[in-house]
């Protein structure tokens, strides 16, 4: 019983960090219209930023800081030299273009940080755990939990309560309009997709202390975030916190029982729901 | 009737080109984009989740043509029908969805299957892949002889190629450039389009499951990739560098895309860099394909000269 | 006899009431025609007719059977075919093609479907033509449909909805955006279509609409508020207030 507490409470933590990677898919899919196959690449790219960072200035909180930042840099950049120019070209292009970044970011993580895995410590202050009560419980994953939770409730914020949020939530329903309120669409998009590739990047940094980097992780979390978005819905904030949830419980409490399991039960689970909800959990488009 | 000569002509040559498994794999790579062009160029579906099918018929013939010893006409039936039956399940799911989702969608399913094969491993062997599938004689021909199996190869290939010409030549076929032209008109003058699409999906699937069990016969194994999305990604550069409009697209594209793999597989161990680059110079330069590469390289040659 | 009825046909978008309650019957081989402000409704009532979307509310009669809910695909099988406000044809198809697809789709038999030439279908061929030279296209038949002009993509809508020889023609504004010209012809083909086919035609500009139906209907804000001859409509006061103002006096 106590394993399946600590493992439903694993299931929140991965959860909320899945939830902040839908949520930054979310933006750049909704708001640019395309399919970023990147996205799962620059979730790796966050968390060996962190690595060279903490290596560097040896402090796990500059790392935080800057690794997202350094994606979001990254994602600015791929978006004005590289989709900018594809916005006419159709989701094929668009496609072929986003996956051949991942590919290249993919094997630079191997050039740069070398194929095999590389674990990575909490600092100091987060390593060891709490008394639950029914459990003893890693200090790092509870922050892990309120941290992502944090950002989630900023992102909210920012979409619902300011001017800038309110004009994203537009470009996601309704182009045209943007247009017409005589707001730049280029900024608009620029400014998405780096937000989008900050919360992966953050996502991906967060992520570094748990499972630990390998260059393949990028591509788990791409498939990761597509199934979030798939049942949560384009932009709907709820829609992926509950969709991050509900797979990363189920893979965490799969995961005590039936390891081998654990990451296939995340797609599983998704085809179960599509099956009796076609349109996802909240019946978007 | 031009593309027919060029064809033979291409199949006849070839082996005297290249190394006979590099011209099988090609004639492969060919009838697996054959299949996706019906769902790419036809219906107007992006499938990002080739490889489920093509993957999935390669293990479950590969396995019983290993431990079982079933014939080659066997494998290649239970292939086909094991790729149609494994893009009915994840059609089923997908075209209830449309746009990014639908795209999304693929690629999550093949994920799935992905990660069944890789933790599978007393079946597939996981990461290892699953080594030690034969080519069993048959009619006493020995198909280990690499230029017997390239003929196989090559028959198989005219043979997928003339039944997809009767497929888009047929009312399927307008029927799906119907839907891929204007869906709400094609439901509103009678077709159910979620069906259609899942056909689509169906035949599609069962040209990626022929592929999929002869190049496990080819290289004798079926490696984890053969499942894996780079795969699906793959077969996709593949047609869009032949060019999805027409019948004949991914059949360049799969000249062009093999040579180019090989080619680069050999210069450098981190190749798939090489090709993630090449993904992105023919999007941002060649977007017409290899036509329309052709046509600019022409002309710049001759101002240059 | 009433060949199509709706009966209390409700249709809400959130708080919008698009259709509200209507109770239309329209007879066998007759013109009705359904007139009304833009946004009255119009095109929802087709589209739920049509089976494009389901009702909040109400029934829809065909002819004795209840096709309510009836999905879109099979609606045209049932003999009603539409033609759309807004063009809404294959593109990069030929005019022989856009129709040929509509006129297959109703054929008797799908036999061969996956393997004979799409051309060796003799009748679907000769009702797409015959569909085609209806509306005056014959000449172009081999064109691409996004070649033509604007007024011919209007005529082919018309041919696609003919093409599948339907009991019941709902056409959605068929003169939307044309010419006086242009308009004339399309009128002229309206009236010589009708008594071949039960029609139910959407139409803006009064004065087609007093030539050619024999019954009209009158739509405000998603309800019916009139109906009757053209002489009773053109009496009709509270007609004259809600739509027609001072226009067709
Ligand atoms: N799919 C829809 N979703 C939401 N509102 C709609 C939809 N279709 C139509 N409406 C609304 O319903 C009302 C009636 O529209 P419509 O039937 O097109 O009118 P008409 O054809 O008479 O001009 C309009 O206010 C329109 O904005
Ligand atoms: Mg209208």
């Amino acid at each position: 019983m106590n394993l399946l507490l600590g493992q439903i409470l694993n299931g929140i933590a991965t959860g909320m960090l899945y939830a902040l990677m839908g949520l930054g898919l979310s933006l750049i899919t909704g708001v640019l219209n395309i399919p970023n196959f990147a996205h799962g690449a620059l979730f790796a790219i966050g968390a060996y930023f962190l690595v060279s960072v903490v290596g560097l200035l040896g402090n796990f909180w500059l790392g935080l800081l800057v690794a997202p930042i350094g994606v979001a840099l990254l994602g600015l950049l791929i978006e004005y030299a590289g989709v900018r120019r594809l916005y006419a070209a159709g989701h094929d292009y668009q496609l072929l273009f986003t996956f051949g970044l991942a590919l290249i970011l993919n094997e630079l993580i191997i050039v740069i940080w070398g194929p095999v895995g590389i674990s990575h410590l909490p600092p100091a202050i987060l390593r060891g755990g709490v008394d639950l009560g029914f459990t003893f419980y890693p200090k790092y994953r509870l922050f892990v939990m309120a941290m992502a939770g944090l950002l989630v409730v900023a992102t909210w914020l920012f979409l619902e309560k300011t001017r800038y949020g309110a004009i994203m939530r537009a470009g996601i329903e309704n182009k045209e309009m943007v247009s017409l309120l005589g707001i730049d669409i280029h900024w608009l998009f620029t400014v998405a997709f780096a937000l989008g590739a900050y919360l992966a990047g953050i996502a991906g940094a967060l992520t570094a202390p748990i499972r630990g980097l390998s260059p393949g992780m990028g591509v788990d979390m791409l498939g990761i975030a597509f199934v979030v978005v798939a049942l949560g819905g384009l932009g709907n904030l709820l829609g992926a916190i509950a969709a991050g949830l509900l797979i990363g419980v189920a893979q965490a409490v799969v995961a005590a029982y039936w390891t081998e399991a654990s990451t296939a039960v995340i797609f599983a689970v998704m085809a179960a729901v599509l099956l009796v909800r076609p349109q996802g959990l909240f019946g978007i488009r | 009737m031009r593309a027919l000569v060029l064809i033979l002509a291409a199949v006849v040559l070839l082996p005297f080109i290249v190394r006979p498994a590099i011209a099988s794999e090609i004639w492969i790579f060919a009838i697996f984009g054959l299949g996706l062009n019906l769902l790419l160029g036809y219906t107007g579906l992006l499938s990002f989740g080739q490889s489920t099918f093509f993957g999935s018929a390669a293990y479950v013939a590969g396995y019983l043509l290993k431990h079982y010893a079933i014939g080659v006409f066997a494998a290649l039936g239970i292939g086909v029908a094991v790729g149609a039956i494994s893009a009915l399940l994840v059609g089923y799911l997908c075209v209830q969805r449309s746009g990014l989702y639908f795209i999304m969608l693929t690629f999550a399913l093949n994920q799935l299957f992905y990660f069944i094969a890789y933790q599978w491993t007393t079946v597939t062997g996981g990461e290892d892949g699953m080594p030690g599938v034969p080519r069993p004689a048959m009619l006493g021909i020995d198909f280990r002889d690499p230029v017997a199996y390239y003929i196989f190869v090559s028959v198989l290939f005219l043979l997928s190629l003339w039944l997809m010409k009767r497929i888009v030549d047929s009312p399927l076929g307008k029927i799906l450039q119907g839907i891929r032209e204007n869906e709400v008109r094609a439901e509103a003058v009678g077709y159910h389009v979620p069906r259609f699409k899942l056909l689509a999906f169906v035949i599609g699937g069962a040209f990626s499951g022929l592929a999929g069990v002869l190049y496990a016969m080819l290289f004798g194994i079926v490696p984890l990739e053969a499942i894996g999305f780079v795969t699906s990604g793959n077969v996709v550069f593949a047609t869009l560098i032949g060019g999805s409009g027409s019948l004949y697209g991914p059949i360049i594209g799969s000249f062009v895309f093999i040579w180019l793999s090989e080619s680069m597989s050999v210069v450098w161990a981190r190749w798939p860099l090489l090709l993630g680059v090449a993904f992105i110079v023919v999007v941002l330069f060649f977007r017409g394909g290899v036509v329309e590469a052709w046509d600019r390289i022409w002309r710049f040659s001759k101002r240059t000269t | 006899m009433a060949l199509l009825e709706t009966h209390d046909l409700s249709k809400a978008f959130g708080a919008l009431t698009a259709v509200n309650a209507v109770s239309l019957r329209v007879e066998a081989g007759t013109l009705h025609s359904i007139i009304g402000p833009n946004g009255a409704g119009k095109t929802t009532l087709f589209n739920l007719l049509t089976g494009t979307f389901p009702p909040s509310a109400g029934r829809i009669v065909f002819d004795g059977s209840d096709i309510t809910g009836t999905p879109a695909h099979r609606i045209a099988h049932l003999g009603l075919a539409r033609s759309f406000q807004r063009t809404n044809v294959f593109p990069a198809f030929s005019l022989l093609d856009n129709v040929w697809l509509a006129a297959f789709a109703c054929s008797k038999s799908w036999r061969g479907l996956l393997w004979r030439r799409a051309d060796r279908y003799p009748e679907a061929t000769a009702q797409a033509r015959a569909a085609l030279a209806d509306v005056g296209l014959g000449e172009k038949a081999d064109q691409p449909a996004r070649e033509i002009s604007h007024g011919e993509q209007r005529q082919l809508e018309l041919a696609i909805a003919l093409a599948a020889a339907p009991r019941v023609l709902l056409l959605d504004e068929p003169a939307a955006g044309l010419s006086p010209e242009e308009t004339r012809r399309m009128v002229a083909l309206v009236r010589a279509l009708k008594g071949r086919y039960t029609i139910v035609l959407i139409e803006h500009k009064m004065d087609i609409i007093m030539n050619v139906s024999d019954r009209i209907s009158v739509m405000h804000f998603g309800s019916l508020i009139a109906e009757g001859t053209p002489e009773e409509i053109q009496r009709n006061a509270e007609v004259r207030r809600a739509y027609l103002g001072g226009v067709a006096a």
